[in-house]
């Protein structure tokens, strides 16, 4: 079994990556094995940081001869170094999994040695925990840039997820922050997966990948604005049929001439995913939320800003409009535009109704009308003061003894 | 004013929901401390075969996706449950017909959102159910969920585990479920049971401690947004959420 020192020195070096979920695979149980996929994921932890443990996140090796600047791993870096045997990895994952620690295995690796070396002990490690342990469980793969594209198709016939990380934004950053990747060492094996898995989908075979690719961006380490790297999003959701783009905020762990010493603000992040919910689940592009070279604006979430810059569109009536409106609402997710839906096959709502449906009314009211009526601001521009975050709504009314019961329902919820 | 005190079981609130469903200003529930009502009379219900299959034969025939319903609502861990499940039958046999899409009415509204504790609950302990790996080679889990969530999230281990023995124990309800890879059973239990640890149980759950420390950022501290995600009373049976016990330099 792997000791304390090394499962923190692995564990510490893989912390920085993103992703954790373990949803997308359903795979199944097989006869005297152990686990299996649960497609909506589940979370087994979460850390002081406010992040989910899902899986059992791990570098087998951190002893990297890449130079990427801004990685604590680098080759150059003065750090302790460390790895684990495919052997002592999978006996980790089995204990923790039978605990119910975790939903599965996270495994990436620096490049010790060659691309080539490194994959084929990630993969040696991960059919390892398929054919001697009968795991059934989640396994996330990050491929390794470079590495031999048979390697990679055969890994990907037994794990859930791979990811190659696209790192930066644009191919100029790239080059300057992590000179041993390119652009293409990255997008080929991407590209090559998507086909493997279209293939395999089509054979009706679903070995291939079930829970498909994602991907990972550090946003703030290089000057690509929002739109920018929205529209890099977009196109490889398209392109690629990826399940998840993720951004990291920069941290700086290593101090260097062409990175910033600040942390990348967490809003930046928070407003890049909420625009990536957008374009996933709402319908949006990514040249409708964020205009050519534009930043998100930090004071409005993305929607929000959208129907600040849309008002003509507005306000729209709920017992009437349809399903794509709905969605483009501020305040109104995915969840209340369909519990609207539902809801007014039955009777006319009103704004009591849809405060008591939990629908959030402090954005909604300014774009929406009930029955005819509306109960947003006047004008456009006390509807942004209004709106802009951290400002109060100070619009308190001393309730008389003699309200209305309606008047005090709807004070309790505070809207209205 | 009639209290209608059951048993608790599914077959108890039927049989009450058959006369309590037209009783108009009448209390359904199966807390044992309720406070009697000046005025009111307790019915002490008896469980009735006849009159339970009756008022499921009702919903089978108007809304058969309520019975699931209604078995969820009473798995709650509060003393109103039986009122919030009866506002919801009502409502049925008020319409003849499937009423939960009507999502503007009080009792749609409560029933929807207290059948919503109750499978939240059970998805979060897929997650936050921690076993033990015992001397007699089996895993043992023990929890403290707010509903009655125990068979909801039984089914999710025996799939997972299928060739594994394991136990989950509820505690404070006093039952278990245990499976030994072939059978399961559901057993009553003490209020404490004792069970000795293998030898390598205390190094995983250290190996776990350390992992849990290690994979933190430290530099970008969310507590609220943790709590807000694994609420405080679930820590109890998290080795991760432990104090640290003192080991020697």
């Amino acid at each position: 079994m792997i000791d304390a020192e090394r499962l923190k020195i692995l564990t510490e070096s893989a912390k920085y990556d993103v992703s954790c979920s373990s949803s997308g695979s359903a795979r199944a149980n097989k006869a005297g094995g152990i686990g299996n996929g649960y497609a909506a994921g589940i979370c087994h932890s979460f850390t002081p940081d406010g992040r989910c443990i899902s899986l059992l996140k791990i570098l087998l090796s951190n002893r990297c001869s890449y130079n990427c600047l801004y990685c604590p791993n680098r080759a150059d870096a003065d750090v302790p170094r460390a790895s684990a045997t495919p052997e002592e990895l999978c006996e980790l994952v089995m204990a923790f999994y039978k605990r119910n620690y975790i939903e599965g295995l996270f495994l990436s690796s620096a490049v010790e040695r060659s691309p080539d070396y490194t994959m084929e002990r990630m993969t040696d490690a991960v059919i390892r925990l398929r054919k001697v342990y009968n795991f059934n469980g989640y396994i996330h793969l990050k491929g390794i840039p470079h590495a031999d594209r048979r390697l990679v198709s055969r890994a990907a016939r037994y794990v859930d997820r791979m990811s190659y990380n696209i790192e930066l934004p644009s191919e100029k950053s790239l080059l300057l922050l992590a000179p041993q990747k390119s652009k293409e060492s990255v997008l080929l094996p991407m590209k090559q997966l998507a086909e493997e898995k279209r293939e395999d989908m089509e054979a009706k075979k679903h070995t291939v990948l079930p829970a498909g690719q994602t991907t990972q961006m550090i946003v703030g380490a290089s000057p690509e604005t929002d739109s920018q790297i929205l529209r890099l999003s977009e196109a490889m959701y398209r392109r690629f049929s990826l399940k998840r783009v993720y951004y990291s905020a920069y941290v700086p762990v290593v101090r260097h001439a062409s990175l910033p010493d600040k942390c990348t603000g967490l809003l930046r992040e928070h407003r890049l995913y909420q625009a990536d919910w957008l374009m996933r689940f709402y319908g949006f592009s990514a040249e409708e939320i964020a205009p050519d070279g534009e930043n998100l604006p930090e004071a409005y979430d993305p929607k929000c800003a959208w129907a600040l810059r849309n008002m003509q569109l507005f306000p729209v009536e709920v017992n009437t409009a349809p399903l794509e409106m709905l969605l483009r609402v501020p305040g109104i997710g995915t969840m209340g535009a369909y519990r609207i839906l539902k809801a007014r096959k039955f009777a006319s709502l009103d704004f009591a109704d849809l405060a008591k449906m939990r629908i959030v009314l402090k954005r909604a009211k300014h774009f929406i009308t009930c029955g005819g009526k509306f109960c947003g601001a006047g004008s456009d521009a006390s509807v942004r003061t209004l709106l802009a975050l951290g400002s109060r709504e100070e619009t308190y009314e001393q309730l008389s003894l003699f309200s209305t019961p309606e008047l005090a329902a709807s004070a309790l919820t505070g809207q209205l | 004013m009639n209290l209608y005190l059951t048993d608790g079981s599914e077959e108890g609130f039927f049989t009450a929901a058959f006369r309590a469903c037209t009783d108009a200003d009448c209390v359904v529930t199966s807390a044992r401390n309720v406070q009697l009502a000046a005025g009111a009379e307790l019915i002490d219900v008896q469980t009735d075969a006849e009159r339970c299959e009756r008022v499921r034969r009702f919903l089978r025939r108007y809304d058969a996706r309520s019975l699931g319903e209604i078995s969820l609502l009473l798995r709650r861990g509060c003393a109103t449950k039986e009122m919030t499940a009866l506002g919801y039958l009502r409502l049925i046999v008020q319409r003849r017909a499937p009423v939960r899409d009507m999502l503007a009415h009080p009792a749609v509204l409560e029933a929807m959102s207290e059948i919503k504790k109750v499978t939240q609950e059970a998805h979060r302990f897929k997650g936050f159910l921690r076993f033990m790996e015992c001397s007699n080679g089996i895993y043992y889990a023990p929890f403290e969920p707010d509903n009655d969530v125990l068979e909801l999230l039984f089914p999710h281990f025996a799939r997972r585990f299928a060739a594994m023995p394991f136990a989950i124990h509820d505690v404070a309800r006093q039952k278990a479920m245990l499976s030994d890879g072939r059978r399961r059973m559901l057993v009553h239990t003490e209020e404490k049971v004792d069970i000795p640890l293998s030898e390598g149980e205390q190094t995983m759950q250290a190996l776990w401690k350390e992992y849990y420390a290690s994979v933190n950022i430290a530099q970008r501290p969310h507590e609220k947004q943790m709590k807000g995600y694994m609420p405080v009373r679930y820590w109890k049976f998290l080795p991760e959420k432990q104090e640290e016990p003192k080991r020697p330099q």
